[in-house]
C-alpha cells in the first residue's frame, strides 16, 4: 500500500452527522421501535440474542428475498449484513426452499443418522481437506468440541487463542473477545479477560492469549507453558475487527510451532468457511490445520455447525472412547438445506462471482477513500470485506484500539438510511455479499460510501 | 413400596435370546449395515452424534409420518424413540409442514429479531410461569446460558448438580453424568467426575454433585461451601435413568434451600418441558424455579433451545449487563415451527391424548405382575419407563443394581417387532406422541408381554 496523505476526521462533525442521520432513521422505524416495547415485556431486551440489538434501536425484520430484505416498517434494503455472514446463498434461495419443503414432509428429526449426512460430509472433505466430520447446531458447539477434542487427545489443558477473536459463547473460549484496552496488559503477556460476567477464573487460567500475526509470541507462549498446551484455536483471517488477513507464512508457522510442541491447530472457520473461498481459509491460504470449525454459511440459513478433523484426532471418537453428541446433531432438515447449499449453490462458480463483486466493491471504495483522502483502506476476499478506518495496516486487535467507533457507526447509519443493511457493532465497516449481488448493488454501496465520505470531509 | 415376590431373571437365557434377536436385527438392516461402511469414510463411526450409534449397529432412517418411522431398509416402526423425546407432535405434522413451507419462502435467517419470537416467548411465559425468555439452538446452549446467568447474578462460581443427570455437552456441566460405581465416591460426597476426556480439573472443581431426591444433601452442600454456590441445576424429573420422579416436596425444598443461601435454582426441562404436561415440570409439580431451560419438544423437530427466567435472573440481560448471544438465536424458521407447535399443536387439549395412551400403557403393569418381573413402571405425560428394578429408581445409584443385558434385550425385542425406541440405557424408556393410536400402544404392550413370557419361560 502506497503511503498517501490523509485527512483527520473531524469528530465534532461526525457527532453532528450522527445526530442528523439518527433523526432520519427513527421515523423510518416507527413499527420496529413500537414493537420492541411490546417484545421486551417477554423477551429479555426485546431480542432473541443481545447482538440483534444495536444503537440506535433494534430493527425487526419481516422477510427477505435473494439479496433484499424488508423490515416490519416495510423498508426495503439491499442486504450486506446477511445474518452475520450466514446468508451468502441469499434469502429464500429456490434450491434451499425446495430442499426444505421436500424434507419437512418426510420428517425433520429422528436423532438417528440419515443419508444426506454423507453428501454433506463429502463436500466438506473436498473443500477443507480434512477426512472426517461431525455436525452440530452452531459455531459455539463446533468450537466447544474442537477445544475438548484437542484437550482429550493431548491430555493437556491450556488453549492458546488470539486477542480480539470471538469463538462462540461457551465458557472455555469467551475470553479477550473485545477486551478493554485499559485492562489488556502488555502485548507479550495479554491478560486473559472474560468477555462476560459469570465465567469462573478457573476457565481463564486455562487460556493463554496471544496477538494475531505474530509467531514469535506463540513461540513464547509455548515455551512458557511447555508441555501444557493442548492446542491453539485461531480465525485464519480475523473477522471481528473488520477483516484482518494473515501475514504470508503465519498460518503455516503456527502449524509448525504447535506440532513441534506436541499440540494441535484448530481453524475457527465459522465466518470464513465457504465464504472467502470454496475451501475457506484452507484453500485461500493453503494450510490444512488439524481441526476446522464451521457454521453460518454452510447451513443455507438453518441453525448449523460442523467440525472436521484428522483421523488421528478423531480416533477417540471412532473407537468410542469419546462421545461427541447432541440430540439435534445432523438434523435432517438442516442437512437437506446444507446439502443443497454446498452441492448446488455454493459451487466453484459462485466463488468467481464473490471475487468479482469483491473486486468491484474494493475498487469503488478504494477510489472514494483516495478521492476524499480518508484514513482508510479496503481489505477482504470472496464474500467478505471491510473498510478499515486506519491510515496504517491493521494487523492485530491492538491496532484497532485507536479507531473511533463513531466513524463506523456513522458509516453504518449512512448506509442504513440509504437502503443498505449492514452488520452493526464493529469498529470497522464489514460486509458480506451473496450469490445474488450484482454490479448495480455494488454501485449503490459505493455511492452511499461516497456520500458519507463527502459529508465527513466537508 | 415393599419388594414384591419376583422371579430371578435367568441371565444365560437373556444372553441366548439377545444373540437370536441381534442376528434377526442384522438380517433386517442389510442396507443400514452397508451404508454405515460408506458413511464411516466421512463421519466418525458413520454417524453425526455418538449417541446415534448403539450396538449392534446404527439404524439409518429414511423418513417419518405421524407415529411411524421407516428405515432405509424399508422397515416400518411405531416410533417411541421420537428423536430422543423431541417429536411428541409426531413426524411431519401437517401444521408444522405448512408453517415451515410458508416461512422458508420468506427467508429463514437474518440474525435480526422477527415477530414470531414474541408469540413463542409469550406462550412459554404462560406455560412455565416465568416472565422473560431468550432463544438458543440446543439444550446444551440453554444450560450453558443458565450456568452463566446464575454465576453472573450471584458473583459466585460453584454449581450444584445431581449425580447421574445430563445437562448438555458444554464443559461446565459435563460432570458425573454416568459415573461408575468404582469411582463415584461416597453417596454423601459424590466425586465430580468428568463424563468425557478433555475436561480440565479446574473446571470439575467448580461443580458439586448431590444425589437426586435428597434435599438434605443440598442443604449440607450449602453448609460445606458457604457463600460459594451460584445455583443448582436439576432435571425436575430425572430423564436419563428412566423416568425418576421427584419425591413430594423435593423441588420446593430445593428452591427454599437455594434461596435461603442466596443462590438460584434452574430446572433443566429440556426433556420434561412440554412433554410431562402443558407447562412441563413447573405445572406437573407446582414449583416455579428461577430459570427454566428448554429445547427438544418445543421446536417441533428443528434445532432449538430456550431459556426463561425471573426478573431477577434475567435482569442483567434485560439491562445489557450480560450478553446472551448467538447468530442463530431466534432463527425465523425455528420460530415459525415453534409458534405453530406451541399455539396450535401442543395445546392444552393435546395433553389429554397422553392420558389415553398412558391408560393403555398401564397394561404393562399387569404384565409385570402376571410374570412377577423384577420391574416397575412410571408414566407421566409423554414420558414413561420400565425400570428393571423391583422398586422404582429413586436416584442414580439405584441403577447400578441393574444388569445391562436385560434392557438391551428388551430394546432389541421391540425393534424386531416394529417398535422403535431410544437405545443406550439400563432402563426401558419411551416418548409417546399425540398421534399415537390405540393400535400403536397395543403393539408396544403386546411386545412387552411377549418378552416377559420369553425371559420367564
Amino acid at each position: 500500500m502506497a503511503v498517501r496523505e490523509t485527512i483527520e476526521f473531524d469528530l465534532a462533525l461526525v457527532d453532528h452527522l450522527i445526530e442528523e442521520e439518527e433523526a432520519k432513521l427513527a421515523p423510518k422505524h416507527r413499527e420496529s421501535i413500537a414493537y420492541k416495547q411490546v417484545a421486551r415485556r417477554t423477551i429479555a431486551g426485546g431480542v432473541a440474542s443481545s447482538w440483534q440489538d444495536s444503537p440506535p434501536h433494534a430493527i425487526y425484520i419481516d422477510h427477505g428475498e435473494r439479496n433484499r430484505l424488508w423490515d416490519v416498517d416495510g423498508n426495503e434494503y439491499l442486504d450486506y449484513h446477511l445474518g452475520y455472514g450466514a446468508m451468502v446463498v441469499g434469502h429464500a434461495h429456490p434450491k434451499v426452499v425446495e430442499a426444505v419443503e421436500r424434507q419437512v414432509r418426510r420428517g425433520t428429526h429422528f436423532a438417528q443418522p440419515t443419508k444426506d449426512l454423507d453428501a454433506v460430509g463429502e463436500s466438506l472433505v473436498d473443500r477443507f481437506q480434512l477426512p472426517l466430520w461431525r455436525f452440530m447446531n452452531s459455531g459455539t458447539e463446533a468450537t466447544l468440541e474442537a477445544t475438548r477434542l484437542m484437550r482429550a487427545n493431548t491430555g493437556r489443558d491450556v488453549i492458546l487463542k488470539v486477542e480480539g477473536s470471538y469463538h462462540g459463547h461457551h465458557d472455555s473460549l469467551m475470553f479477550s473477545v473485545v477486551p478493554d484496552p485499559q485492562k489488556i496488559g502488555p502485548r507479550d503477556h495479554p491478560v486473559t479477560l472474560p468477555q462476560a460476567m459469570g465465567i469462573p477464573q478457573a476457565f481463564a487460567d486455562l487460556v493463554r492469549v496471544v496477538p494475531f500475526n505474530d509467531l514469535h509470541e506463540v513461540k513464547r507462549a509455548l515455551a512458557e507453558h511447555e508441555g501444557q498446551v493442548a492446542g491453539m484455536i485461531v480465525e485464519p483471517a480475523m473477522m471481528n475487527c473488520g477483516v484482518i488477513l494473515p501475514e504470508p507464512g503465519y498460518l503455516q508457522g503456527l502449524k509448525d510451532l504447535l506440532h513441534a510442541a506436541g499440540a494441535y491447530l484448530a481453524f475457527d472457520e465459522v465466518k470464513t468457511g465457504a465464504t472467502i473461498a470454496y475451501g475457506g481459509a484452507v484453500e485461500a491460504f493453503g494450510v490444512v490445520p488439524d481441526i476446522v470449525c464451521l457454521a453460518k454459511a454452510i447451513g443455507g440459513g438453518l441453525p448449523c455447525g460442523a467440525m472436521g478433523a484428522t483421523e488421528d484426532l478423531f480416533r477417540l471418537v471412532v473407537d468410542g472412547d469419546y462421545d461427541m453428541a447432541g440430540t439435534f446433531n445432523g438434523n435432517p432438515l438442516t442437512m437437506a438445506a446444507s446439502r443443497a447449499t454446498l452441492t448446488e449453490i455454493l459451487t466453484k462458480d459462485a466463488y468467481e462471482r464473490f471475487d468479482h463483486v469483491h473486486g468491484a466493491l474494493a475498487e469503488g471504495c478504494t477510489a472514494v477513500s483516495e478521492k476524499y483522502r480518508l484514513p482508510a483502506y479496503v481489505t477482504g476476499m470472496g464474500a467478505k470485506g471491510s473498510v478499515i478506518y486506519s491510515a496504517t495496516p491493521v494487523k492485530e486487535y491492538r491496532d484497532t484500539v485507536g479507531i473511533d467507533e463513531r466513524i463506523t457507526y456513522l458509516a453504518w447509519l449512512f448506509q442504513q438510511n440509504r437502503g443498505v443493511f449492514k452488520s452493526p457493532w464493529s469498529k470497522q465497516e464489514t460486509w458480506t455479499t451473496s450469490v445474488w449481488h450484482t454490479d448495480e448493488d455494488v454501485q449503490r454501496y459505493v455511492a452511499n460510501f461516497e456520500e458519507f465520505a463527502a459529508a465527513v470531509t466537508k | 413400596m415393599a419388594a414384591p415376590d419376583v422371579v430371578e431373571i435367568d441371565l444365560q437365557l437373556v444372553e441366548a435370546l439377545a444373540k437370536e434377536e441381534t442376528a434377526a436385527l442384522d438380517a433386517k438392516h442389510r442396507r443400514s449395515l452397508e451404508y454405515r461402511e460408506v458413511a464411516k469414510s466421512h463421519l466418525p463411526g458413520g454417524v453425526s452424534s455418538s449417541w446415534q450409534s448403539w450396538p449392534p449397529h446404527p439404524i439409518y432412517v429414511s423418513h417419518g409420518k405421524g407415529s411411524r418411522v421407516w428405515d432405509i431398509d424399508g422397515n416400518e416402526y411405531v416410533d417411541y424413540h421420537n428423536g430422543y423425546g423431541v417429536m411428541v407432535m409426531g413426524h411431519a405434522h401437517p401444521k408444522v409442514v405448512e408453517a415451515v413451507q410458508k416461512r422458508v419462502e420468506l427467508g429463514t435467517h437474518f440474525a435480526q429479531p422477527t415477530e414470531d419470537a414474541l408469540v413463542c416467548a409469550q406462550n412459554l411465559a404462560e406455560r412455565f410461569g416465568l416472565p422473560y425468555w431468550r432463544f438458543g439452538n440446543s439444550g446444551t446452549e440453554a444450560t450453558l446460558d443458565a450456568c452463566r446467568i446464575m454465576r453472573a447474578v450471584t458473583g459466585r462460581k460453584k454449581l450444584l448438580k445431581v449425580e447421574g443427570t445430563y445437562h448438555g455437552h458444554h464443559d461446565s456441566l459435563m460432570v458425573s453424568v454416568f459415573p461408575s460405581k468404582e469411582e463415584a465416591g461416597p453417596r454423601e460426597h459424590p466425586a465430580s467426575l468428568p463424563q468425557t476426556l478433555g475436561m480440565p480439573d479446574g473446571i470439575l472443581e467448580q461443580v458439586i454433585c448431590v444425589p437426586f431426591n435428597d434435599a438434605e444433601a443440598v442443604r449440607r452442600a450449602f453448609e460445606d461451601h458457604p457463600g460459594q454456590i451460584a445455583g443448582m441445576i436439576v432435571e425436575p424429573a430425572m430423564s436419563n435413568c428412566g423416568l425418576v420422579l421427584p419425591d413430594p416436596g423435593y423441588l420446593q425444598a430445593l428452591k427454599d434451600a437455594c434461596h435461603a443461601n442466596g443462590a438460584l435454582l434452574a430446572f433443566d426441562e429440556v426433556k420434561t418441558g412440554c412433554t410431562l404436561a402443558w407447562g412441563g415440570a413447573v405445572e406437573a409439580f407446582g414449583v416455579v424455579p428461577d430459570v427454566v431451560c428448554l429445547a427438544k419438544a418445543i421446536g417441533a423437530g428443528l434445532p432449538c433451545g430456550a431459556i426463561g427466567g425471573t426478573e431477577e435472573a434475567m435482569g442483567m440481560i434485560v439491562r445489557g449487563e450480560l450478553e446472551q448471544v448467538g447468530t442463530f438465536n431466534g432463527n425465523p424458521l425455528t420460530m415459525a415451527a415453534m409458534k405453530v407447535n406451541l399455539t396450535e399443536v401442543l395445546t392444552m387439549d393435546a395433553y389429554a391424548e397422553f392420558d389415553r395412551v398412558n391408560g393403555l400403557l398401564e397394561r404393562c403393569n399387569e404384565v409385570i405382575e402376571k410374570h412377577r418381573l423384577p420391574a416397575s413402571m412410571k408414566l407421566l405425560g409423554a414420558k414413561g419407563s420400565i425400570d428393571w428394578h423391583p422398586e422404582p429408581i429413586h436416584e442414580y445409584r439405584d441403577l447400578w443394581d441393574i444388569d445391562d443385558r436385560i434392557p438391551q434385550l428388551a430394546w432389541l425385542w421391540q425393534l424386531n417387532r416394529g417398535v422403535f425406541k431410544s437405545p443406550g440405557s439400563k432402563w426401558e424408556s419411551w416418548t409417546s406422541s399425540i398421534v399415537h393410536t390405540d393400535e400403536d400402544v397395543r403393539r408396544y404392550v403386546d411386545n412387552f408381554e411377549g418378552l416377559a413370557a420369553a425371559i420367564t419361560a
